[in-house]
């Protein structure tokens, strides 16, 4: 920008003003006009948790007249000690985005119409009660997400599962972490890690399992580094399908064949327990042996059914069958050679060293995610080193409330906010809570998120109410699912805060209030829960989520049900959910500690937070001083026989590269918010594919030039990356999904774990050509 | 070529006619504040002459109570 | 709304302007003259060294920074970087305190480790740029790349309406000569060293006087603008 004096002097006098306004008369503001800055005294610092990823950071949000103007991090927060990264030190910049929804909208004759909020909840109403009174309750359904607000998400429950009577409640976090579910709940019998990042500084080694730390979670990696940096002998593995930042700091990255991370693990255990490196008195105590189906499916197809058939087994059988796994065999099926699978045993049996697991997507957004979280568990089960510091199998979580949110609230089909909708106590306890009547509750679980949005295309599900996410940019296959949408007869909502694909196929559009605007409380990937004021002032007719589900509910006739009023709600809906856990094995803080500390730990008993589940030093809920797993009825950890099955969808003669999707450290998910921030967006404003240079070279490609990707559900051209952030080997192309130009998920599959039903996003069959 | 900034205060619930009356003179600009009964003035004037007779024009305005000085350059 | 005590019932006559355009005049000529006063060149890499130490030691480093101070060659001492104002300083950050991006392109694109410390941590002078190495006030942190990205395109998705606040002023001494207080938060600058000794710093917030090492000694944080009052009990 180029100023001449002139307007230099303009700009002066004008600055001067503001601030003689200013000192006036605090908070003052001008319309049609910002101020470019107003005086630095008058910042007011707020505790908050983050907005975007899953770590939750605990931020203090500069506030100076109604405007977030600067961001520190929090030093009272334990989980990044006043280290933010990127996104979170620009994270205002989401609050002023110019496109901001700041009205309703309602779709009359194909064009969408600014209409008065009232009015348009009066229409979103009504529509839910034509469609259930045509169609039934179960043709209405709420699609939320990790980045809801418990709040939010706990209204969305009591209103849909309770009131309405229909299991069609689910929300996109099945799409990050269903197989994290379903492995804890599988091994453990309970959801959500047992360490927390105070791992991070005591571990000796860490595995990275397909998990991208340095850009993911980057506040966590740099923790990493730092312990790594104060001794001399910590060491980072970083097990990876791609090369990446992560794999540039580690000690040591290791390539393995997509899927192959199956067969990796049991390798592993396999020399662990050939080698007798068994922890023989923690496996006789606290371990029991089990397995399942094999040859469990894809769930490509529609009404894909699964049930899990579980049989106890001796630790013999378990032997017998890891003999399939020798390094040697496991080599052949991932390309790492066996040397470095017995390396890897080695650092997870040696008894000196205590061994963190991280992964994220990697093995979450896997065919075969429950088996493989499983897996990982056993190797840390065989060895004992598990629910002590150091010694840790962790999930990331990539939303800043999808423990929080999805998996404590439990806004998935089967889930309660304590139990599931198929246990008579547990709706017995919801009903209570709620005050309707038992038999509200559907005692049947309804779609996952993949079926319901079949549902929605085949036309079983009529009204769909999508809040805080936008899945016309994340479902795999997405190009039937944005079609099914479309359809004649179908109704959608869309709470969100800018336009975005998933708003373009809305008939009626709310604008949301966005974190600091309102009151609410995030659950980061370590149990802790973190509460947020509202700082600033909500924009237009902006509304909270929860506000605008308690308006719609009210408007349905449960008054009864949402009584509370709106300057004290958020607290009631803490107090009333909190209920839910009252038990030494999930009570949560009370709204005024949570609103004094940055962040506390669940379960939270007498006043005092649980770093480590199942470890009697540490957990009041054990009945011993040592482990106690009693999440399981036998009161131990389960080991699973779970064998390596292939991918869905292979590399083949016609399309012979795998797809790999992911993130970028400067944009969170399909960058509806980072892309509106100035600098992220000057930083990586576009997609790219990233190609293998051997690849790029067969191909005639280089840096910049232009590829067309195919895969037999669609095709995309986007600009090639050679040698860029990250490397894919050779056969593989990596594609970020952040912008909504290039929607890589009109190639991907929709194949999903039948057990989590979590789709997996990271691999998939394509062609690439010249473009 | 004088640059000013004040603070022009409006007489009572006079708000919307002094904001009216300022942006209807040559050389000024007007900023008014959303939540105070105050508004920002900007004059940009050719010379000092001009800026003379402006002043004298504005402090003869019914809706304005009053008009303080918060920056001033003469020599642009 | 009661109105301020400004002026109540007289307009304000122009010549009280004029008095206000003197002073305004006299503040324009000053502070050049007080910004200049306060240049002087130092050393760089010696002081460097001084990162190493835990960060919350830096207070106590007098002695080692005398030492380093007498040992730097009076070449680096007289290098120069005047380029770098502090509107350019401002320029690279969204608002006093965020990370700043990366301005020149020899960048790795990694962005992990040694390869922007090896340049940021121990200073000196690159011939590729013809300048002075600024050096980061916490080398402790060694994932660059989470913080501090190059932007490759001056286009914007979307506008965005977001606005900071003033940068803090210089020189705001309690008294006439007495030393300023610290005018920004000291969290993940705590080592005053970095930003305001050596060439490759910001010409008018480098100090004259480095071989004071305790530098809080006299430079206070500026934790609250509100004066003391005392609790009723």
């Amino acid at each position: 920008m180029t100023l001449t004096r002139r307007d230099f002097i303009r700009a002066m006098a004008l600055k001067s003003a503001a601030v003689a306004a200013a000192t006036l008369f605090p908070g003052i503001s001008f319309a049609g006009w910002t101020p470019t800055d107003l005086p630095a005294d008058s910042i007011l610092w707020s505790k908050t948790p983050c907005r975007f990823c899953g770590t939750g950071c605990g931020l203090l949000v500069g506030v100076s007249g109604q405007r977030a103007v600067a961001v520190k991090g929090d030093p009272n927060c334990s989980v990044n000690k006043g280290l933010c990264c990127v996104k979170g030190y620009h994270s205002i910049q989401i609050l002023y985005g110019n496109d901001r929804f700041t009205t309703a909208y309602v779709r009359k004759n194909g064009k969408m119409v600014p209409t008065p909020i009232e009015d348009a909840l009066d229409i979103v109403a009504s529509q839910m009660k034509a469609s259930i009174e045509k169609n039934g309750k179960d043709s209405v359904s709420i699609y939320g997400s990790g980045q809801w607000s418990i709040p939010d998400g706990y209204t969305a429950s009591k209103f849909f599962k309770g009131c309405i009577g229909t299991n069609n409640v689910e929300a996109n976090a099945r799409l990050c972490m269903a197989s994290a579910v379903t492995g804890c709940l599988t091994t453990f019998g309970l959801d959500e890690p047992m360490g927390c990042y105070e791992d991070i500084d005591n571990a000796d080694v860490f595995i990275t399992w397909g998990n991208n730390m340095a850009e993911m979670h980057p506040v966590l990696f740099s923790r990493m580094l730092a312990n790594r940096k104060s001794k001399t002998h910590v060491q980072i593995i970083d097990l990876t399908t791609r090369s990446t930042r992560s794999s540039l700091a580690a000690d040591k990255s290791i390539l393995f064949t997509p899927q192959s991370d199956l067969a990796i693990a049991n390798a592993i255990c396999y020399e662990i327990v050939n080698n007798n490196w068994v922890n023989q008195e923690f496996v006789a105590n606290h371990v029991s042996f089990h397995k399942g189906k094999t040859n469990i499916g894809y769930g490509t197809e529609d009404h894909f059914q699964f049930t899990e058939k579980a049989e106890t087994i001796d630790f013999d059988e378990f032997k017998a069958f890891l003999s399939d796994y020798t390094p040697e065999l496991a080599e052949k099926i991932s390309g790492v050679s066996a040397e470095d699978i017995k390396y890897l045993a080695a650092l997870y049996a040696d008894p000196d060293k205590r061994v963190t697991s991280f992964w994220t997507m990697g093995m979450n957004q896997h065919t075969r995610g429950t088996w493989i979280n499983n897996l990982v568990y056993n190797i840390h089960l065989l060895t004992g080193k598990i629910s002590t510091p150091g010694n840790s199998p962790f999930s990331l979580t990539g939303q800043p409330s999808a423990c929080g949110t999805v998996r404590e609230v439990g806004t998935l089909t089967h889930k309660l906010p304590h139990g599931v909708v198929m246990n008579e106590g547990d709706r017995k306890m919801a009903a209570k809570i709620w005050d309707v009547p038992e038999t509200n509750i559907d005692p049947k679980p309804t779609f996952h998120t993949v079926e319901m949005f079949r549902a929605l295309d085949r036309g079983d599900i009529n009204f769909m109410w999508i809040q805080v996410t936008n899945p016309m940019v994340t479902m795999p296959n997405l190009k039937r699912y944005r079609e099914g949408a479309q359809k004649e007869d179908r109704f959608i909502v869309v709470s969100e805060i800018y336009p975005t694909p998933t708003s373009d196929v809305a008939d009626v559009i709310l604008p949301s209030a966005l974190w600091v605007e309102r009151e609410g409380f995030f659950g980061n990937s370590e149990r802790r829960t973190q509460h947020n004021a509202q700082l600033v002032p909500k924009p237009g007719e902006a509304m909270c989520n929860t506000w605008q589900l308690i308006q719609v509910a009210r408007r349905m006739g449960f008054e009864k049900q949402f009584p509370w009023k709106e300057e004290t709600y958020i607290e009631d809906i803490w107090n009333e959910y909190t209920k839910f856990h009252d038990n030494p094995k999930h009570r949560m803080a009370s709204y005024k500690v949570l609103t004094e500390r940055s962040g506390v730990q669940w379960p939270f008993v007498d006043g005092k937070e649980t770093r480590w589940r199942y470890n009697g030093k540490y957990d009041p809920a054990c009945q011993a001083d040592t482990w106690d797993f009693y999440g399981k009825p036998d009161h131990k950890a389960w080991v699973w026989l779970r064998p390596y099955e292939p991918a869905a969808e292979s590399p083949d003669r016609e399309y012979p590269f795998w797809l790999n999707t992911g993130r970028v450290l400067e944009h969170w998910h399909t960058g509806s918010m980072t892309r509106r921030i100035p600098i992220l967006h000057k930083a990586v404003p576009e997609s790219y594919v990233e190609i293998n240079p051997e690849d790029a070279r067969s191909l005639g490609v280089v840096n910049g030039s232009k590829v067309k990707i195919s895969s037999r559900r669609g095709s995309i051209v986007m600009k090639a990356s050679i040698n860029g952030r990250g490397n894919p080997p050779e056969g593989m192309v990596f594609v970020p999904f952040f912008d909504e130009s290039y929607l890589i998920n009109e190639l991907t599959l929709d194949a999903f774990c039948p057990i989590s039903k979590q789709p997996d996003y990271k691999k998939c069959a394509v062609k690439l050509e010249r473009a | 070529m004088p640059i000013f900034s004040f603070l022009a205060y409006p007489e009572k619930n006079m708000k919307d006619q002094l904001i009216k009356d300022l942006s209807h003179m040559d050389y000024c600009e007007v900023k008014p504040s959303e939540n105070q009964d105050v508004l920002i003035l900007l004059t940009d004037t050719p010379d000092e002459e001009t800026n003379k007779d402006l002043i004298t024009t504005i402090k003869a305005l019914k809706s304005l109570q009053s008009l303080s000085m918060t920056f001033g350059h003469t020599d642009v | 709304m009661e109105k301020p005590d400004l002026n109540p019932e007289e307009k304000p006559d122009y010549k009280i302007g004029k008095l206000f355009l003197l002073f305004a005049m006299i503040g324009v000529i000053a502070l050049p003259i007080i910004i200049f006063k306060a240049f002087s060149i130092s050393t760089g890499e010696a002081l460097a060294k001084i990162n190493k130490a835990p960060v919350s030691d830096f207070d106590h480093l007098a002695g080692q920074l005398f030492d380093t101070y007498n040992k730097t060659t009076p070449a680096y001492m007289e290098g120069n970087s005047t380029a770098r104002t502090l509107n350019y300083y401002y320029s690279l950050r969204q608002y006093p305190g965020s990370p700043p991006f990366v301005p020149h392109d020899q960048v790795v694109e990694k962005g992990v480790e040694q390869t922007c410390l090896s340049c940021h941590e121990r200073g000196g002078f690159v011939q590729a740029f013809n300048r002075f190495t600024p050096l980061t006030p916490h080398p402790q942190h060694t994932y660059c790349g989470q913080c501090h990205m190059k932007t490759v395109t001056e286009d914007l998705f979307r506008e965005n309406d977001w606005v900071s606040v003033q940068v803090p002023k210089l020189g705001r001494s309690a008294l006439a000569g007495s030393p300023p207080p610290i005018a920004h938060a000291l969290q993940m600058r705590e080592n005053c060293i970095a930003c305001h000794v050596g060439p490759g710093t910001v010409v008018p917030i480098r100090v004259e006087h480095p071989m004071r090492g305790n530098c809080r000694q006299c430079h206070v944080p500026e934790e609250t603008k509100a004066l003391f009052s005392r609790n009723d009990r």
